[in-house]
């Protein structure tokens, strides 16, 4: 009889198999289909089955040859050109050509589809793509867009894929079926999974055209809470933790075996106003009921000199983050704009006071600042999201920092959903929320134009000049001259303060580094070993017991070294020990319940 | 006291002799309760708690619970300075615990309030009127027996958004089916007994029947029922902030238990954290249960033949 | 809840108007199955519209950040029908559902039916095991207590019913987590601290099962004696009551051996209410455990429902209430046909 032992602390990997367990906590995989998917873990699904035409660079997330090897543009921007590499097979043994990138591109660019639901705003303005032969792929475009050549659109078998109708796409699994793996040309093979379950197995594809993995599966088991998932690694069930917050990932930093970090993610989160809610997103009625003062960009940016960010990073993020500045974070170092330090909002409440009192919010005599026209502003309305923690903490540290200016505010939760509704009616001077920025900064920009109120423009904000900058960025293919624009616009919203970035999140993980080595952060350095763009760390990291050097990465640094082994010792010692005990009590238990049944009236009286 | 043992035979009018004999069997049951070893224990832990609650603000000052003035260490073990240990905010476990008591408490006793006057008059309904008013209302209790509760519940936090008396709300309106149902069992078997149709005979209205003999034959269930309620208040309530459906702004058990979770208590070895507020909760819980268990036994006749 | 057991909580559909010895059994089968029917279909309609009143919607919470424009939102809303006004919504909706389709869940952009069916079988092992256990474990509790009324195990199995019934199981849960699944002091913690099986073991094969069964332990251990308490309370309650009864006198003057008067007279009567509880639990099965599901990462249909409501994905929703309602509706219609079957008196 096998004991459940072996599933135990014991390394589970037989002598031949190197498989790679990683915990997953957070959201769960929400499609299988790259075509409808909207949560990252499915991002990472999907990468590892399929390709995409452009990759990343794990420095800075700016564009690298990946199916594409080489691509350019013609003088007018209005046509690309990539070149596919050839010799790729999907894992059925079908040749990838250039056919499959038009296909999968020409079903997103279908009218009303829903593939375009996720992919189509990376092919705005793109009118056609054809296959001419089969390793070029050209796109027509009706106008220049910069964004490309961001696209992030895994690349699918036509021959397979043909076979799905349009009114299939929408419910179409992509799933392994029969046992039989989803064909990719991916590093891996997606071989047992469903959207909805808990258990995701790859096998690593030997003929991949980057080169095979040094690993042979890869499994994804999806936790409900941190204690389990972080408890499986330290047991040794899971190799990786993904999503742990800076407690923990102290907690375990002391552990043996394992190596955990605060990686920087290309998010942000903010202090976000109401800038002006509008019906639509013309501007033609205001609706809601936003305080006169937050209207104010003057008003907006005196408090930003209200916030102490690096006490927040502190407290509220427990050390692991980044004061914020501006809405593009700064591992896009192509993109980012750093503020001069003449203008640079630093925690100076006296600096505030004066801001304000010159933009009119003078202090009355009751110590509460008024309007500029005598009123008194009232009680500002600030809006927390009851699901995270650091939202409320937030809030209630802002709120502290207003009381010290003399304005009165008051704080109310919200779960997102609700807060979703407070917001399109405009019933808010300021919430906390947060963004994932892309590594192109144009989708975020756009969430601050007037275009986007009542849609992505949770601020309202709108400014002319501003969309201005942000419709010449997005034609623009000069990529300095763009660079300029996006940094002026940066600017333009540092100072009329829509959004007050407080802090660039961090994202806590763990590996088990006496098993695994080679791990490479994206960004680099700093940032993150799973969840990247792009699944680099699969493909090159090695079992501990392979003591080659790890795979030439020129100008990364920091991959993660081999660490002594943790505590090993086993574990079916206690487990036996655990069976005894309750065999014992079961015997003994069953014997005195056989020895009174017999009794009658008489034997007891 | 009869009337008879009087040398001056008083004349007392009805409403002072239904007082009197009220009097007298508060001071009956009193006396079979203090006779009940486990219900003056419940009782005693109760008083224990609820002194703590009235009296937070001289235990703890309230300015502890302040996120933005806490400056103890992070998930700090308990100390001379800090006697439970800190949270994650660096918030002392003791003041939370005390002043998380009040909220518990709070919110356990108004639910039940709801719940007991929803359950009682849809009890005394179904159970008393034989027409389709009284078939609607069981119905009504039927149907909400049968949705899983708390999918029911999250889903009414979920539209009524998360506060104070949002969760009064919420637990008062899913936990009063199975209350109605006993009044409604206890209705029932009243209905039957001989001097309710002597007075419907004499010509007593319905209402006047439901007031003066039904109702008061029921109350005694009533109140035991309702110390049982709180219970399951409590309880309830505890698991709703666990879920994250709680107050935000306030603390109580339940909130420092979802907090301790999702900070990853068992990792961080922060074992005051988890298990302070849950042995408060069991000992709340079980306090009113072995006072509500011992006043069914006291009150219902039935069961005091037994003894 | 009473912990005096009251007979007949559910089991009563109808109020007794005649005393009179109770109709065929036929026409009560009849009768209750057409109520059942009845309360089912009630189920449906109320649940659909129950949940339209659910804040937030799919495209705003599913696609914030990734539905960017206006014309992505609106192919989203359309592919998945909700672009469509609640009536044309709910027409649709009883179409489908007659056809047995229980729609397409937005989130996971998967068939209802599929998801329904791939959380069942987590939640039947681990509700449906301990809802067994307990159901054995208390009753044993409750007719020994009840027997041996004042004894040390008496003692004992009250005050830890009481305990336990006092106690969040979810916080039991943890406790257990903490003290057998990470471990402490000198007690090693062997037991798994989550998840339904190891990530890479095949949960088909026979390690496998034997896997799953080794992660099941701490799960259903919570949730045993989570139940446990409050079957073993109204069990000991129930027979405490019978056991005043005089023709119990009877049968021990007569000599009968204590534990043939126990279970075959005094037990057997003082089941009857037990069963109506245990009826509606055993419904409770396929509304699954949400609580001990997040503390022991189980993938089953608590937290399916529960994860549907922030979205709101208003078809998983609807399954999901539609399958637990039934449930319980089914575990009662079995319920009372047995008690109409012991008892005719029942049968009015």
């Amino acid at each position: 009889m096998l004991l459940p032992g072996l599933a135990l602390g014991a390394p589970a990997q037989g002598k031949d198999k190197v498989v790679f367990k990683v915990a997953m906590l957070g959201e769960g995989v929400d499609s299988l289909n790259p075509f409808l998917g909207f949560q990252a873990p499915s991002y990472e699904m999907w990468g590892l089955t399929y390709d995409y035409l452009v990759g990343y660079s794990m420095k800075d997330m700016s564009p690298e040859p990946d199916l594409a090897t080489k691509w350019s543009t013609s003088p007018d921007g209005l046509t690309w050109t990539f070149t596919v590499r050839s010799g790729v097979k999907f894992s059925d043994g079908v040749p990838l050509t250039a056919k499959d990138v038009a296909f999968t591109f020409n079903r997103v660019l279908a009218k009303d589809s829903v593939e375009g639901t996720n992919w189509l705003s990376y092919l705005t303005g793109v009118k056609s793509v054809t296959a001419p032969d089969a390793t070029t792929v050209v796109l027509k475009l009706d106008k220049p867009v910069a964004t490309l050549p961001l696209l992030p659109i895994p690349i699918v078998p036509e021959h397979i894929w043909k076979n799905v109708s349009e009114s299939q796409m929408k419910s179409y699994p992509a799933a392994p079926t029969g046992g039989k793996p989803v064909v990719g040309s991916g590093p891996f093979r997606l071989v047992q999974g469903s959207a909805d379950g808990s258990t995701f197995k790859f096998e690593a594809n030997p003929d991949y055209w980057g080169g095979a993995p040094h690993i042979d599966e890869v499994i994804f088991q999806f936790y409900k809470n941190d204690d389990s998932a972080i408890q499986a690694v330290i047991k040794g069930e899971a190799d990786f933790v993904e999503g742990i917050n800076a407690l923990e990932v102290k907690k375990l930093q002391s552990q043996p075996g394992i190596t955990a970090q605060n990686g920087n993610s290309p998010g942000f989160d903010e202090i976000a106003f109401n800038a002006g809610s509008t019906s639509d997103s013309k501007g033609t009625k205001k609706i809601g009921n936003p305080n006169p003062a937050v209207l104010d960009p003057k008003f907006r940016h005196a408090l930003g000199y209200a916030l102490n960010l690096p006490q927040l990073i502190t407290k509220v993020y427990q050390g692991a983050g980044l004061p914020g500045t501006t809405i593009v974070p700064p591992n896009y170092t192509a993109y980012h704009w750093e503020p001069p330090a003449d203008q640079k909002m630093t925690f100076d409440l006296s600096k505030a006071g004066q801001l304000l009192d010159a933009a009119g919010y003078k202090k009355g005599s009751d110590g509460k600042r008024t309007l500029p026209d005598g009123k008194p502003i009232g009680t500002l309305r600030l809006a927390a999201r009851s699901d995270s923690p650091t939202s409320l903490n937030t809030m209630d540290y802002f709120k502290t920092w207003l009381g010290d200016l003399g304005i009165d505010s008051q704080v109310s939760t919200y779960s997102s959903s609700q807060l979703t509704n407070v917001i399109y009616k405009g019933n808010f001077d300021a919430f906390q929320w947060g963004w994932y920025v892309e590594p192109d900064p144009d989708s975020m920009l756009s969430y601050l134009t007037c275009a986007q109120r009542q849609h992505s423009s949770d601020s309202f904000y709108c400014n002319p000049a501003y969309d201005k900058l942000y419709n010449e960025q997005h034609v623009n293919t000069d990529h300095a001259s763009r660079v300029n624009q996006i940094k002026q616009m940066q600017e333009i919203l540092y100072r009329d303060s829509p959004y007050l970035v407080t802090a660039y999140s961090a994202i806590g993980e763990a590996v088990r580094s006496d098993r695994f080595h080679c791990l490479v952060t994206q960004p680099n350095p700093g940032g993150i070993w799973l969840e990247q763009y792009g699944v680099y760390n699969y493909i090159h990291m090695k079992p501990a017991s392979d003591t080659s050097a790890c795979d030439a990465a020129p100008g990364l640094t920091g991959a993660v070294k081999t660490s002594a082994p943790a505590d090993s010792s086993s574990k079916t010692g206690p487990f036996l020990i655990g069976v005894g005990a309750l065999v014992v009590v079961a015997l003994v238990g069953g014997g005195i319940v056989m020895m009174r049944r017999r009794t009658t009236v008489e034997d007891r009286e | 006291m009869s009337v008879s043992d009087a040398p001056s035979v008083r004349r007392l009018s009805t409403r002072q002799l239904t007082r009197q004999r009220r009097l007298a069997s508060y001071r009956r049951t009193w006396r079979a309760f203090r006779s009940h070893r486990s219900g003056m224990l419940g009782l005693g832990i109760l008083l224990v708690f609820v002194v703590v609650a009235l009296a937070a603000p001289i235990l703890a000052d309230s300015k502890g619970l302040d996120v933005t003035l806490a400056n103890g260490p992070v998930l700090g073990a308990p100390s001379s300075h800090y006697w439970l240990g800190t949270d994650d905010n660096g918030r002392s476990v003791l003041t939370l615990l005390i002043w998380g008591s009040r909220v518990s408490l709070f919110v356990g006793l108004s639910a039940t309030v709801i719940s007991m006057v929803i359950g009682t008059l849809m009890g005394l309904i179904s159970g008393y009127f034989a027409g389709w008013i009284g078939r609607i209302t069981f119905r009504i209790t039927e149907w909400m027996l049968v949705i899983p509760f708390l999918p029911l519940a999250i889903a009414l936090a979920a539209v009524l958004g998360r506060g104070l008396v949002n969760i009064i709300i919420v637990i008062g309106v899913t936990s009063w089916p199975s209350t109605a149902l006993l009044i409604r069992s206890q209705t029932l078997s009243i209905k039957e007994r001989a001097y309710v149709e002597r007075a419907e005979a004499i010509g007593g209205g319905r209402w006047h029947q439901m007031g003066r003999h039904v109702l008061p034959n029921v109350m005694p269930m009533v109140f035991a029922n309702t110390t049982l309620t709180v219970a399951a208040a409590i309880l309830t309530e505890t698991t709703l902030s666990f879920l994250g459906l709680g107050d935000p702004t306030r603390t109580s058990w339940g909130t420092m238990l979802d907090s301790a979770y999702q900070v990853g208590a068992i990792t961080t070895g922060s074992w005051w954290f988890v298990i302070p507020p849950g042995v408060c909760v069991v000992l709340v819980v079980l306090a009113f249960t072995l006072v509500g268990q011992a006043l069914e036994e006291v009150l219902n006749p039935r069961l005091r033949a037994r003894q | 809840m009473s912990l005096v057991a009251e007979p007949g909580l559910v089991a009563e559909g109808e109020q007794p108007e005649a005393r009179s010895r109770g109709r065929s059994y036929g026409s009560y089968v009849v009768v209750k199955v057409l109520g059942s029917i009845g309360s089912l279909l009630f189920m449906l309609l109320v649940n659909f519209f129950l949940f339209r009143v659910l804040p937030g919607n799919a495209a705003q919470t599913l696609g914030r950040g990734r539905l960017n424009t206006p014309a992505q939102v609106a192919a989203f809303n359309k592919a998945y029908g909700l672009d469509k006004s609640v009536p044309q919504q709910f027409l649709i909706f009883l179409k489908s559902t007659a056809h047995g389709d229980l729609g397409l869940s937005v989130k996971y952009r998967l068939p209802v039916s599929q998801l329904i069916m791939d959380r069942l079988w987590p939640t039947l092992l681990l509700v449906g095991l301990s809802t067994i256990l307990s159901t054995l474990i208390g009753v044993y509790l409750g007719i020994r207590g009840a027997w041996s009324r004042g004894s040390v195990f008496d003692k004992i199995s009250t005050s830890s019913s009481l305990t336990l019934y006092a106690m969040p199981e979810w916080w039991l849960g943890l406790m257990l987590i903490a003290g057998l699944g990470v471990g402490f002091a000198f007690v090693p913690g062997i037991f798994p601290t989550g998840g339904l099986h190891s990530p890479d073991v095949n949960p088909s094969s026979l390690h496998g099962v034997l896997d799953t069964t080794w992660h099941l332990v701490l799960p259903v251990a919570t949730l045993t004696l989570a139940y446990l308490a409050e079957y073993s309370l109204i069990m000991r309650s129930s027979l405490l009551d019978e056991l005043g009864e005089d023709y119990l006198q009877t049968a021990r003057a007569k000599g009968l051996r204590d534990v043939v008067v126990r279970n075959r007279h005094a037990v057997r009567n003082a089941l009857l209410p037990t069963t109506t509880v245990i009826a509606l639990n055993i419904g409770f099965v396929v509304s699954g455990a949400i609580t001990v599901e997040t503390v022991f990462s189980i993938p089953g249909l608590g937290l399916l429902s529960t994860e549907a409501i922030g979205v709101p994905d208003f078809a998983v929703l609807q399954g999901t209430f539609l399958v637990a309602s039934a449930g319980v509706i089914a575990a009662n219609l079995v319920a009372n046909l047995i008690y109409g079957w012991l008892d005719p008196r029942v049968r009015t």
